[in-house]
Formats: structure tokens, C-alpha cells, sequence
């Protein structure tokens, strides 16, 4: 009792003697996003400014990569920058209210923005009409591809997909919760949780959303955690905000992105993890089956993240470019 | 910054008291003098606690008491909350009893990414009907955590190097809470159930557990 006393009193006098730093300022424990820090890479496209970054020569055949989440950012995915060794101008960029880019309020994310942004992103860094067009796109990153494709099937070369969750919204719902599936008294949880009654932040204090929703991702490696990964994936700073708004939307408007991908003939490159208890070949079969022409393929030695780990990539990088060449 | 210091010194001189907020038949404390309890708690997420109250030899039953509480998982001592306070009955009409709770908090929180320190204050009123041999009551109350202080790993800084160790403040959160309990006193025990809601302090957003609930077992011993 005499230590809690103690600190107590150290508590009080620190915060006399200091400014206090605010938790709602962004630079303190979240970084600054392209609007407040210029050094960033960034386009202003569709009224908002990305974060957003391109490797290789720009008249090279375009491969777009999209994050997944929503929410996370493409920091975890910059393996993905081997393309550019192998002739691909590769673009990376942010998700609207994702990563680096700019914060919007939550009634401004529909998901046709999301799809909208996708499409100026390819008209901001597109060289010539001419120029093939490739999508790479990881867990909310592939669903995102396919409702771009979905809208747009004659727009796209190729595509790689790698583990989202569905391609309708109950698909999407049922993984998640399955991806999501701890013990009630497991440490991982118990870490998420927890933290709820040290931060709390409203709908418009985007970096202590932010902030609070990084630390969750804590739970990723834990060794309970289905999706199995080997360890914590790099980022720069979660979207806390889009992600509620867009699972809040799922819920709302139960989309189906399905319905014109039978006009998209191309061969699908479709990725899945050995580790990934949550998915697995069943999923992949049964989430890929929306697509007429699928090429399946099992990343061993690596669960959802497998681009972001050596050994993942090691097995997903070579077949994806041998997928790419062959288009 | 200067209604922090004035809320950070009231919990100081709070935990000088070494108090404490279980839940309390009023109707049978009277006769007893210390109040041992085991609770199994969902609250932010699933822990377990002990408590011991000493019940003062006022006119107005008074109760100072202090708590110790984890969450569940592999590491026991990575995560815990210590709450020390006071219970103070403040009327009684018939068999309905009135009291107030005030309680200072000391919390801990680590993950791989961050060690959270946090103090606040947890305050709450509850009222209802209490008879020898059981009880339900209301309760309505706010859980702050006034100042708290951040401290991030090296796996957090090569995410982002910039992060600012240190205090925060002002309050770093607050959830409000309401909800019922219930207990059945037999001997010189008492057995009860907390169930409630909670909510983010803006009235808006949830906890990602929305709901808490405790079972409690009490133990009085001491007759003055």
C-alpha cells in the first residue's frame, strides 16, 4: 500500500511539474497523417490526401496493392515492393481514413468510396490507356479488389487475392468471428479488453481510437490467436474510425459483391494460409467460387499475414509472379 | 490541470483511509466489524478479486475497505486493479437503504506494445431494498481514469518512433455504469450477483464488453 501511496504522490508531483500531454493529440502517441506532416508521400485524389507511395518504372505494368483491415495499412504489405524488381510499377497507398491518410468523419465512409477511391488511384498513377492494370489485394484489401472488379470487370488484367474473408457480407461476418474466436479467460482477450477502462475516446477523437485499436493489435501473435501468425505485423497507425464505419455498413446494407464476377474470365490467383485455422482449403474453395476461373494456392509455413513473414513470402512471391507473368 | 491535483489529492488522502466498495447487505452489517469477499468479475474483461472491509464504530454505518483485482489469463501480474475507498450509508426508510461509494484507483495494463499506469476514481450510488435475509438494490456509476501514464516497448517504437512516453492528462477515459444486484445472507455470509451495463462517459459508444456482471461471496466476522 505504501508503494500505491507513494506513486501516487510521484504522479502528482510529475503532473505539476509537466505539461500535460493530451492523448488526443495526434504526434504524441499516434504519428501525424499526410495532412499535418508534409515530409509523407502523398496524392490528393476523390477530395481527400492518401498516403501513398510507388516502386518501379511508372510505364511498367501497373500492380496495385490494397491493405486489408479496414482500417490497417500498407506497411505490412511492402514485401509486396519484390514486384518492382520483376517489371511491375507497384503503387501502394493508404485506405481513405487508413494508415497515413486523411481522418474523415464517420458519416462520410460508404463503401462506394472505398471503390471510388480505388479507381482514381489507378487514374491518378496510370501512365498510358494501354498500361495492364493488376490488383493485389490482402484480406479486406481482396474484398475490396473484388467489389472494384465486381463493378468494373473489364478494368482489371489479373488479380491476386489473398484470404478475405467473403465476398457477401454473411461470409464476411462468419470469419470474423471465427478469426476472432479466443477463450473467454485467455491472456489475449483479457489484453484486449482490458484496456477499455484506461482510454476511451468519442467517435470524433480519432487518434485515441486509433491509438487504442493499434494496441489491440497486440493480439495477432498471441498463440491462441486462429489466424497464425508468427508474430506482430508492422504498421504505421490503424483507422479506427473507417473500420467501425465500415463493418457498421456491412451490417447495415449486407453487400454482396458478387453478382457480375462471372463477366471476369481471368484467371484469379486466390491465396490461402496452411496456419490460418479460420480459413482453410473449405473457404478458400467455397469464397472463390464466386470467380469462374480460379487458380487456388496453399502458402505453407504461414497463416493470414503470409506476405508480411519471411517464410510466407518466400513460398507466396514466387508463384505470384509466375500468376502475373503468365497474363 | 489544477481539478486533477485536487481529484489526484482526495484519492490520496482516500487510500490513507484503506477502504474499500463490496457489495453490503446494510440491513445486517450493524452487527460486525470486518468483511472479508472472493468475486469472480466480467467487467472490461473477466477477473478475479479479493477485498476486506472494516466497519467503523460510527453512528453511521461507515466502511473503509481495499480490493485487489486481475484479469484472467497466463501472466497474473502484468494486468491488475487496486481500488481503495469508502462506503458510506446515508439513509434509511423502512427496509429501503441509501449509500454512496467512493474509491480511488490504482490500475495496471501491459500488453507488447505498451505498460499503462493509471489512477482515478470510481464513485456510485446505490439504493434499494435490504431485509435480514436478502436484498436488491439499484446502482448508478462512473469509473475516470484521471492521469495515466504511458510507457511504450521497443516493438512499439520501431512502429513509431516519435511516441511520447510519459503523463497524460487530462482524463484519459470514463465509463458510466448502471446495473442491479441481488444477495442472499445467510449466517454471517452473504452470497450476490452484480449484473449492469456499461457505457463510454459521451453516452455514445460501449466498451467492447458492454455488460458486467460479479458473483460475490462475503464473509463478517468481528461482532462489537
Amino acid at each position: 500500500m505504501r508503494r500505491i501511496i507513494l506513486s501516487v504522490v510521484v504522479a502528482t508531483i510529475l503532473s505539476a511539474c509537466t505539461k500535460g500531454k493530451t492523448i488526443d493529440e495526434a504526434g504524441n502517441l499516434v504519428p501525424l497523417t499526410v495532412e499535418k506532416d508534409a515530409s509523407l508521400p502523398s496524392i490528393y485524389i476523390n477530395l481527400s490526401k492518401f498516403h501513398a507511395e510507388t516502386f518501379g518504372n511508372p510505364a511498367n505494368k501497373m500492380l496495385v496493392v490494397l491493405h486489408g483491415g479496414p482500417g490497417s495499412d500498407y506497411r505490412y504489405l511492402l514485401n509486396c515492393k519484390e514486384f518492382a524488381n520483376q517489371g511491375y510499377y507497384v503503387v501502394f497507398y493508404d485506405q481513405r481514413g487508413s494508415g497515413l491518410s486523411a481522418r474523415h468523419s464517420k458519416n462520410e465512409y460508404t463503401i462506394q468510396l472505398m471503390i471510388d477511391d480505388l479507381h482514381a488511384v489507378i487514374a491518378h498513377y496510370r501512365a498510358s490507356p494501354s498500361q495492364k492494370i493488376f490488383l493485389l489485394g490482402h484480406s479486406w484489401g481482396a474484398i475490396l479488389a473484388t467489389a472494384y472488379i465486381n463493378q468494373n470487370p473489364s478494368a482489371i488484367r489479373g488479380v491476386i487475392l489473398g484470404e478475405p474473408g467473403g465476398f457477401k457480407w454473411q461470409d464476411i461476418k462468419d470469419y470474423v468471428r471465427r478469426a476472432r474466436d479466443f477463450r473467454f479467460s485467455s491472456e489475449a482477450l483479457n489484453d484486449a479488453l482490458y484496456a477499455d477502462q484506461f482510454i476511451t475516446g468519442r467517435e470524433n477523437e480519432q487518434a485515441v481510437l486509433d491509438y487504442k485499436l493499434g494496441l489491440l493489435g497486440a493480439a495477432d501473435a498471441a498463440k491462441d490467436n486462429p489466424t497464425g501468425n508468427e508474430s506482430l505485423l508492422p504498421f504505421w497507425r490503424a483507422g479506427a474510425v473507417v473500420n467501425k464505419a465500415l463493418f457498421d455498413l456491412g451490417e447495415k446494407e449486407q453487400p454482396d459483391f458478387t453478382s457480375s464476377l462471372q463477366l471476369f474470365s481471368t484467371k484469379v490467383f486466390f491465396a490461402y494460409s496452411e496456419r490460418n485455422r479460420a480459413y482453410g482449403l473449405e473457404q478458400a474453395q467455397k469464397v472463390s467460387s464466386a470467380y469462374p476461373n480460379v487458380q487456388l494456392q496453399k502458402i505453407n509455413g504461414a497463416g493470414h499475414d503470409f506476405i508480411s513473414f519471411s517464410a510466407g513470402f518466400a513460398n507466396f512471391f514466387p508463384a505470384a509472379l509466375s500468376y502475373l507473368n503468365s497474363l | 490541470m489544477k481539478k486533477t491535483h485536487t481529484i489526484v489529492t482526495v484519492i490520496i488522502l482516500l487510500m490513507g483511509l484503506t477502504t474499500n466498495a463490496q457489495t453490503i447487505n446494510w440491513k445486517n452489517i450493524r452487527q460486525y466489524k470486518h468483511i472479508a469477499n472472493v468475486n469472480v468479475t466480467a467487467e472490461y474483461a473477466l477477473n478475479y478479486g479479493v477485498a476486506y472491509s472494516y466497519r467503523l464504530s460510527s453512528k453511521r454505518p461507515i466502511l473503509l475497505s481495499s480490493e485487489y483485482s486481475f484479469p484472467s489469463g497466463n501472466n497474473f501480474t502484468d494486468d491488475f486493479k487496486v481500488k481503495t475507498g469508502t462506503q458510506i450509508h446515508w439513509l434509511q426508510s423502512g427496509n429501503f437503504h441509501f449509500a454512496s461509494k467512493f474509491q480511488g484507483i490504482f490500475r495496471r495494463y501491459q500488453n507488447s506494445y505498451a505498460r499503462l499506469l493509471n489512477f482515478g476514481v470510481d464513485i456510485s450510488a446505490t439504493g434499494g431494498y435490504y431485509k435480514q435475509k436478502w436484498f436488491v438494490a439499484g446502482e448508478l456509476g462512473i469509473d475516470k481514469a484521471i492521469v495515466t501514464h504511458f510507457k511504450h516497448s521497443d516493438l512499439y517504437k520501431e512502429n513509431f518512433p516519435g511516441v511520447r512516453d510519459g503523463w497524460y492528462e487530462p482524463s484519459t477515459g470514463g465509463n458510466i455504469y448502471i446495473g442491479v444486484q441481488a444477495g442472499w445472507s445467510f449466517q454471517n455470509k452473504d452470497l450476490y450477483l452484480k449484473l449492469g451495463k456499461l457505457s463510454q462517459q459521451d453516452l455514445h459508444s460501449s466498451p467492447m464488453l458492454p455488460l458486467y456482471a460479479q458473483l460475490g461471496f462475503n464473509i463478517k466476522f468481528g461482532k462489537r
